[in-house]
């Protein structure tokens, strides 16, 4: 079989035919009925997935938002603990500190002095 | 199409536009036998191709404001339907054709007239895939050149040729192996 011979039966099998006189009532008919419906129509599997992924996305900005919030607390609690260090070792500079004037104070160092007398 | 066919043919997409129904059944009328043809060549049933039709006016109906020209509507028109029918055929491949059987692959001489002869091409084209049907398609019924099915295919000239030249290559052997049956 030729090339040519092929081509012009593939024209003559491929012709183009009319759909029928009923043809653009049809589509007219289906077009006010749909137009009637809302516009987009789920079914019920997909309105399933559908609440699935949104229960599913719900949960994870939950977490997130859990994690974060424990997170902050996690790091209110450090900056209370690093306060109160902080306040501690002050009063005991404070306390070192006057133990170490008391110590070297005058009247402390004649003390001993009276006393051997 | 002269100037005022164009003037025409734009007022009528406008009115469609603006919700005229019959002007929207008269583009309706004028395009069903190119949306229709490649339908039923793609999917191969008749009541698909209806229903595959139906559904690319309700399309064209919601697109129309994003239309300009009638060569416009007609250049959408076979791009949505082809696509919609390669979705369709690879969303349920129970369209695509079973194996000619034995008694099916009985012929007469080889005659593009005959429509036993047509008949059995129609057939051999449901065995390509679907890019591949629909190539040939466009090329032989609706005589579009590669770089036109490229561009309504959304593919690769050099795509459009190599699936055309594998296509022809497959329908010929298909067809010479089934004339030498007959011998």
């Amino acid at each position: 079989m030729s090339d040519d011979d092929l081509e012009r039966q593939l024209r003559a099998a491929l012709e183009p035919v009319n759909p029928g006189a009923d043809f653009a009532p049809r589509v007219l008919a289906r077009l006010a009925a749909e137009e009637r419906l809302p516009r987009v129509r789920v079914p019920r599997s997909q309105a399933l997935a559908g609440w699935v992924t949104f229960g599913l996305a719900a949960s994870v900005v939950v977490a997130v938002l859990l994690a974060h919030q424990w997170q902050v607390r996690r790091m209110e609690q450090g900056i209370e603990a690093r306060r109160e260090l902080l306040e501690a070792l002050r009063v005991t500079d404070q306390k070192l500190d006057l133990a170490y004037r008391v110590v070297n104070a005058p009247s402390h160092a004649a003390t001993p002095q009276h006393s051997g007398a | 199409m002269s100037a005022d066919e164009a003037c025409a043919s734009n007022a009528l997409l406008a009115r469609a536009n603006a919700g005229d129904a019959a002007a929207f059944g008269v583009l309706v009328r004028r395009h069903q036998r190119l949306v229709y043809s490649l339908a039923l060549r793609m999917v191969s049933d008749r009541h698909q191709a209806e229903d595959l039709a139906q559904e690319v006016f309700l399309q064209l109906y919601r697109s129309l404001d994003a239309l300009e020209s009638d060569e416009h509507v007609e250049f959408w028109l076979r791009r949505v339907t082809m696509h919609r029918a390669i979705d369709r055929l690879r969303r349920e491949p129970r369209y695509l054709a079973a194996p000619l059987t034995e008694a099916e692959q009985v012929m007469s001489e080889s005659d593009a007239a005959d429509p036993l002869l047509a008949r059995r091409l129609r057939t051999l084209l449901e065995e390509l895939s679907p890019a591949a049907r629909a190539v040939i398609v466009l090329r032989y019924q609706q005589d579009l050149d590669p770089v036109e099915i490229g561009r309504t295919l959304k593919m690769p000239v050099n795509t459009v040729k190599s699936h055309l030249k594998r296509a022809l290559v497959q329908l010929r052997e298909r067809m010479t192996s089934m004339t030498g049956a007959v011998q």
